[in-house]
């Protein structure tokens, strides 16, 4: 069903459809109420190689949202690269910096976006 | 695929946008921004992708959360297709006839229906410290739908379970990213065959909707969430525990309390089944400016398998506490609504609560830290400004 649906999307036309999110995006983040679908990782040396060994599973919000020592995020890389995330022997330490510098015990917590069904209604 | 799945995502999101291109709403809530989401309503975005989210503790005003309300949690990237003729359940393991059932064959079963209080094992683990790695869940990880279907029972009696099943296990059609193992649990086969485990399809009247595991799902009621498989394609009885990273070394409490930095032998854990006895206050909420005078303090408490005995609440940062008013509405599984009205003059407070239930297990003063933030039932505060 759901991808009888999509189809029927797409055929409305893609350029429309992305004009259309760029437009609608845009104008909700001057309002400062929009937030992206999915996060992005916070510049740095590491920011690039992060992206494409973590995001090609999921999403950054759920690195944005950890706060963890060093030692932690040394095991989550391990693990990640257990699991599939494509880092070079060469890339860990340094990620391993990256992810306990920008997201360590000490870094302010991190804020959520909510989501909206677009019919939301007054609680 | 991947790269249709995400386009479909988007173009979905594109038209919703569209059709209510409200840039001003008033906002219940502080927050980063907003996020469309069809049917999901409010609930803080704790991932994208794949989806998790959770639900505001200001919705634990009625018994039942809307589903709209209801949080998701997900281990991997939903189903990106799922085509109700071809869905099929198979059945097998130690049984003595494997079974491929239709959701038509589902439906022929005797329907049951389960009040149950579902709630992630992860559920406030962001408020251990130190923090430890995982979703990281404030107070929402938990709501309460009436669930139906057939019992688990009916179908593995239909299959008969030999007398070497001892677990009965789940695989859902949620897809696996790179080579992380795939989200496959099990249960012991008294817990299988209990009267209440259902393979349930409806959720308040309605059919599954996809975030909660249509067609059909596991619910094994007063369980941790991760028991209750989603998008259930295959049952699978054992003859011992399942083996695989979602069991061990994932879902598992060490057999003592332990410090942060200790190792734990995987030979000193257990399996994390039902869920403990908590309470949590949904108003006011953390921060709220409240004019002096009748003050209503509200929540809900639950306690897995257990029933909620009492809720007591503390409005002088826990020296004295009174008894609160539990709600009519109740079930075996399902959590109690709560109530106390407290005459309040200007000031600072931190206002407690703290459940009891049927077992005697009382909410700790002190969260009990575990390396996987599971099972947070510390007393429940919210600091207030009375003026």
């Amino acid at each position: 069903m759901w991808l009888r649906i999509g189809k029927c999307i797409a055929g409305v036309g893609s350029l429309v459809l992305l004009l259309t999110v760029s437009t609608l995006f845009w104008a909700q983040d001057q309002k400062g109420s929009a937030s992206s679908l999915t996060a992005t990782l916070p510049a740095g040396p590491m920011a690039q190689k992060a992206t494409t060994a973590c995001t090609e599973c999921h999403e950054a919000r759920i690195i944005l949202q950890q706060r963890l020592s060093k030692a932690a995020w040394t095991k989550e890389v391990d693990k990640m690269i257990k699991w599939g995330a494509v880092v070079d022997a060469s890339d860990r330490d340094p990620l391993i910096d990256y992810l306990s510098s920008n997201f360590g015990v000490d870094q302010p917590p991190y804020v959520p976006p909510r989501t909206s069904s677009g019919t939301q209604k007054s609680k | 695929m991947k790269s249709r799945r995400t386009f479909l995502k988007m173009s979905g999101a594109a038209v919703a946008l569209a059709a209510a291109p409200r840039f001003s709403w008033a906002m219940p809530f502080p927050q980063s921004g907003l996020i469309d989401f069809p049917n999901e309503d409010g609930m803080i975005v704790r991932s994208y992708r794949f989806v998790d989210l959770e639900t505001p503790v200001q919705y634990f005003d009625t018994w039942l959360t809307p589903v709209p309300h209801f949080f998701v949690r997900n281990h991997m990237h939903e189903p990106s297709e799922l085509d109700l003729p071809e869905w099929r359940l198979s059945v097998g393991g130690e049984v003595d006839k494997t079974l491929s059932l239709k959701f038509s064959d589902l439906a022929k079963l005797e329907s049951h229906s389960v009040v149950n209080t579902l709630e992630c094992a992860g559920n406030g683990r962001s408020l251990h410290r130190p923090q430890v790695p995982g979703i990281q869940w404030g107070k929402g990880a938990v709501s309460t739908a009436k669930f139906s279907g057939p019992r688990l029972r009916d179908v593995l009696q239909q299959a008969g379970v030999k007398s070497t099943g001892k677990h009965v296990m789940f695989r859902g059609l949620d897809e696996v990213p790179g080579k992380v193992p795939p989200f496959i649990r099990s249960i012991p086969i008294e817990k299988a065959l209990d009267s209440d485990t259902l393979i349930a399809t409806h959720m308040n009247g309605t059919p599954l909707t996809k975030h909660h595991g249509f067609p059909a799902r596991a619910l094994v009621p007063g369980w941790i969430g991760a028991a209750s498989c989603k998008w259930l394609t295959e049952i699978k009885v054992l003859d011992s525990e399942f083996v695989g990273n979602f069991m061990s070394p994932g879902y598992r409490l060490p057999n003592q309390p332990i410090k942060p930095g200790d190792a734990v032998k995987p030979e000193d854990t257990h399996p994390v089944t039902a869920l403990t006895v908590k309470s949590v206050i949904s108003g006011p909420v953390e921060g709220s400016n409240v004019k002096a005078g009748k003050i209503a303090i509200h929540g809900a408490a639950w306690a897995g398998e257990a029933d909620v005995a009492k809720v007591e609440i503390s409005t002088d940062g826990g020296g004295t506490w009174t008894p609160a008013t539990l709600g009519q509405e109740k079930a075996h599984y399902a959590w109690r609504l709560w109530r106390y009205e407290w005459k309040a003059k200007a000031g600072e407070y931190s206002v407690l609560s703290r459940a009891t239930d049927s077992q005697g297990r009382t909410q700790p003063d002190n969260p009990v830290w575990n390396p996987s933030g599971y099972l947070y039932n510390a007393v429940d505060q919210v600091k207030i400004h009375v003026a």
